[in-house]
């Protein structure tokens, strides 16, 4: 089938309106928040119903081109970069909000819906969603179930996938079916878990199924300055290990303030070296006494001043001004690497100080603007990428805080997703037997690589390669897959 | 077999393979050999030795479990039991982080003991904690009350070393409480009931001793009176950390257990008003119980889903349903229970979903054949069966995606040597 005839069927599938194929437009879809490494897509479809997902899956299937699901394209690690061309499927047409049964505290909703709107839905009936992204406005639920994205409140209400309770999945042959639909135990392997995070390489989500909860009846914020950004750090691991469990605990660095507070005004005074938003919430007894032991815990570490946000709309202010951190930073540098690594908790102080000495050493600012709480630090490299020298020097700071990040136990990626980004950074972790079975599961899914392909495996490891290499290993000498022939379908039940 | 003994016996060290069953029985089948592998070393090579030898694989930690799934499709292959007992240390434990590595083999029992002194706790309720072992417990996907307030293994298991069917060894995750790096095969391996590899470590997240703790235990005179409490419950602002429907064994009524734990000031919170709803809802009276009645009476209700020991008459099931329908599942249950004469003995975590059904009596296949048939929408597993029979549909209505899971379960075994034919897959 020629390109001309692959769109024009496509075209019949989603419409007119759903298709781009200009050169220039296709352009727009070559990358997403990261622009490591780019490639055009050779067509985008922007289906609007499940059964368009479907024909799109299968025509692409039987012509052997790869498919992309793609959100809103806030991903930081290249995970909607089409990597071998195909077909980037965008989902932001399929945005509605489908259904709401709180009875059963779930809702059900198409994948393009943005994560903010979701959470205004529910909030004006007092529920939420708790995986909340600092980049909720813009990404989508679809996004941040193949990421497993975290957000502030993460270190309370655990990641996207504690929240889901089951995915609509097209797979690679454009087979359908529901994963599970709010029946929290079920007999089978969990093919919900398996591909939250899974970065759209096992199916494209075409509906799911979310867990949402009650808005709790009292939450408290504050925020702790401390003149460095290592006493923070150390208020951060006091609190954990003190037993505490506290709905957020996100820092900002001194040029992460500087940013958000030419921003937003917050009044934050000069030469402040970090802020600690600490937020508490539960049932109101006792929340301003457990608030009150976290503060001691700050000041006893340093914390220069401690402002609690008093009303709703100061509380939604503190947020605001934490969640456009990362947008502020484009006032100070053309380019940044946002570094998404996670370590023990003990260990922050620690890496904050090698943080600050790389800085020094490659000569770059580097901001910090982090979910401290569970240990996921930001380190934002800021640098002109036109700049091949800064280039080069950014490229070295961020080789050097992940292999730090490593050796002190940490790993390679907690919330943005490994994609093209972190793809070499694998092998730092796992070994070809951890990989393997990784690839076992893909192949599961998807054994012709059409979903996208070239995603977290290290670039020179084909996963259906690696897949076919475990099973002939497997077959020992002896014959044991004679076995299976022997007895067929028998043995397997 | 000689030959595959003294292999065994190389690899492991022969006083850690005993010939013949020692004891041990899966649902009528017994395993000629039962190896203890000291190390994941060691158990990597026994596995090897086994694979060779096309044996079937029973990974077997504390056997508490072992009634669960149909029974081994071993043929004329050799079935060997592999232990992990052994694998019974802590990997790596420090306090201030809040995580910990643990051996496979580790009861649930152990790991408190080892991180209770620093005031952690793996809230994780499994029935039979001094028996039963870590690695069995997430291979079943064993669930406890607390999940209401601390959710399951799911949430808290971050990280695994296994060894595959062949020997492998491989590991995934991580010590952190976030990782998104590469696929997340905890969540593979969870419920996968040693069909895909065997654990030989666990990592887990942590969590503090809350500072207080109580219970409020209602009793009730109907279902529907305990399902007005929970639907009360539901949409008040409390935050219970767990909601246990009990039935009274034998007598008559249910009781409401509602724990909660945490500051003192939320626990005094719960304490006056859960009463309040008790009473609104029918209950006829509601006791507080703190301190040691608070603990004891949570061990007797975590053990009310086991399926280790069974009398001969005795069938234990998994109703799984939507929370809003797992009342009406539940009063199908006891009708059909009194038609078939059976005794019936509930524990239910309410306000999830879930309830662990007992019965006793001779009926009690005519009473699973109506479950699965007036409960569609209803998942029922059979945890196990006080006397084995291999007709029964134990996993109920199939999973979507079977498919799927074949493929899975080709991919990790593909001579089919871990827990052959016990599985769904
Ligand atoms: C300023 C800023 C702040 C951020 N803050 C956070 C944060 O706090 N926490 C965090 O975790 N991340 C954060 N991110 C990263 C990013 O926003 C998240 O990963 C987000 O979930 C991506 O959603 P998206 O809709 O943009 O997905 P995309 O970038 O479009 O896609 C992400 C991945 O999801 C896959 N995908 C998308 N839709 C589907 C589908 N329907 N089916 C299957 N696969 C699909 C894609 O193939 C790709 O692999 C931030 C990004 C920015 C730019």
């Amino acid at each position: 089938m020629t390109h001309l005839e692959l769109v024009s069927e496509l075209r019949h599938i989603v419409g007119e309106r759903g298709l781009v194929s200009d050169p220039d437009a296709l352009m727009t879809y070559n990358a997403d928040g990261c622009v490591m490494d780019t490639h055009d897509p050779d067509v985008v479809v922007l289906p609007t119903t499940t059964e368009q997902v479907v024909a799109v899956v299968k025509l692409a299937a039987r012509e052997h081109v790869p498919v992309i699901a793609r959100g809103a394209g806030t991903g930081l690690s290249g995970g909607a970069t089409p990597m071998r061309g195909g077909i980037v499927l965008v989902t932001s047409r399929m945005d509605k909000i489908l259904e709401i049964d709180t009875r059963n505290n779930r809702c059900r909703v198409q994948p393009g819906v943005i994560n903010f709107e979701l959470t205004a839905f529910l909030k004006s009936r007092g529920y939420h969603f708790a995986a909340d992204p600092s980049s909720q406005k813009a990404c989508t639920i679809g996004g941040n179930i193949a990421n497993n994205s975290g957000g502030p409140h993460c270190i309370k209400y655990g990641v996207t996938g504690s929240h889901v309770l089951g995915v609509q999945m097209v797979l690679a042959d454009g087979s359908i079916f529901w994963s599970g639909e709010g029946i929290v135990e079920q007999p089978g392997y969990d093919l919900t878990g398996v591909t939250v995070g899974a970065e759209g390489t096992t199916c494209v989500i075409t509906e799911c199924w979310l867990k949402i909860l009650p808005v709790p009846e009292a939450t408290r914020v504050v925020m702790a300055v401390f003149n460095d950004i290592r006493p923070a750090a150390e208020t951060v691991s006091a609190v954990i290990a003190g037993g505490f469990l506290p709905a957020a605990l996100e820092v900002m660095d001194t040029l992460a303030l500087k940013a958000v507070n030419d921003a937003y005004q917050m009044g934050i005074p000069p030469g402040a070296g970090a802020a600690l938003i600490i937020e508490v919430d539960g049932v109101d007894d006792g929340l301003d006494d457990l608030l009150a032991e976290i503060v001691q815990i700050a000041k006893d570490k340093g914390a220069i001043e401690v402002r609690p946000a008093k009303t709703p709309q100061e509380q939604v202010n503190v947020w605001a001004a934490r969640k456009n951190a990362f947008g502020a930073m484009g006032r100070l540098a053309p380019t940044y690497h946002l570094v998404d690594t996670v370590v023990p908790r003990t260990k922050l102080p620690a890496i904050m100080d090698d943080v600050k000495r790389i800085s020094k050493e490659v000569n770059l600012p580097i901001a910090n603007v982090f979910h401290a709480g569970d240990g996921n630090l930001h380190p934002i490299v800021l640098f002109d990428s036109t700049d091949p020298d800064q280039n080069a020097r950014a490229h070295k700071a961020v080789e050097e805080i992940m292999r730090l990040s490593i050796g002190y136990g940490g790993v390679i990626s907690g919330e943005h997703g490994v994609g093209i980004e972190k793809q070499e950074f694998m092998s730092y972790m796992f070994n070809d037997d951890d990989l393997g079975a990784m690839a076992a599961l893909h192949e599961a899914f998807d054994p012709e690589d059409l979903l996208n392909p070239g995603k977290i495996f290290p670039r020179k490891v084909n996963p259906n390669e690696l897949a076919a290499t475990r099973r002939q290993a497997s077959t020992v000498p002896g014959g044991l897959a004679a076995i299976v022939a022997k007895h067929g379908e028998k043995v397997w039940i | 077999m000689s030959d595959l003994l003294i292999q065994l016996g190389s690899a492991v060290g022969a006083e850690h393979v005993t010939p013949g069953a020692d004891g041990l029985s899966v649902q009528g089948v017994s395993p000629h050999f039962v190896v203890a592998p000291g190390s994941v070393e060691e158990l990597s090579e026994a596995m090897k030795i086994a694979a060779a030898a096309r044996a079937a694989v029973i990974p077997w930690g504390g056997g508490t479990r072992q009634a669960l799934g149909t029974p081994p499709v071993a043929l004329d292959r050799p079935v060997v039991a592999m232990r992990t007992t052994r694998l019974n240390q802590v990997l790596d434990y420090t306090p201030d982080d809040m995580t910990i590595s643990v051996g496979a083999g580790m009861t649930l029992d152990e790991i408190d003991q080892a991180v209770r002194p620093n005031g952690q706790m793996l809230p994780m309720d499994v029935a039979l904690p001094g028996r039963s072992t870590v690695g069995g417990a997430l291979a079943c996907a064993a669930d406890g009350p607390r999940r209401l307030g601390y959710g399951t293994f799911r949430d808290l298991f971050l990280g695994t070393k296994v060894v595959e069917a062949g020997g492998r060894i491989s590991k995934a995750g991580g010590m952190t409480v976030k990782n998104v790096s590469g696929f997340d095969l905890m969540k593979l391996y969870i419920g996968s009931m040693g069909s895909l590899a065997i654990f030989t470590s666990a990592n887990f997240k942590l969590l503090p001793i809350p500072r207080a703790a109580a219970t409020i235990a209602c009793e009730f005179d109907t279902l529907e009176s305990v399902f007005a409490m929970a639907d009360a419950l539901h949409t008040s602002k409390l935050l219970p950390a767990a909601c246990e429907l009990v039935s009274a064994e034998g007598g008559q009524g249910f009781g409401l257990c509602v724990a909660t734990d945490g500051l003192d000031q939320a626990v005094a919170r719960h304490k006056r008003d859960v009463p309040g709803l008790a009473q609104k809802a029918g209950a006829r009276a509601s006791h507080v119980l703190e301190g040691e009645e608070h603990t004891s009476l949570w061990r007797r209700i975590n053990d009310l889903s086991q399926s280790a020991d069974l009398e001969p008459d005795e069938m234990v099931i998994r109703v799984a349903s939507l929370p809003s329908l797992l009342g009406s599942a539940l009063v199908a249950l006891q009708v059909a229970a009194k038609k078939h004469a059976l005794r019936l003995q509930i524990s239910a975590r309410v306000l999830n979903g879930i309830a662990y059904v007992r019965t006793r009596g001779t009926a009690w296949k005519a009473f699973h054949e109506v479950a699965l048939t007036t409960l569609p929408e209803v998942s029922i597993v059979t945890l196990g069966l006080g006397t084995p029979e291999p007709s029964v549909d134990v996993w109920g209505r199939p999973p979507n995606g079977l498919d799927v899971m074949r493929r899975i379960k080709a991919e990790f075994d593909p001579a089919n040597i871990l827990n052959p034919g016990r599985y769904l897959v």
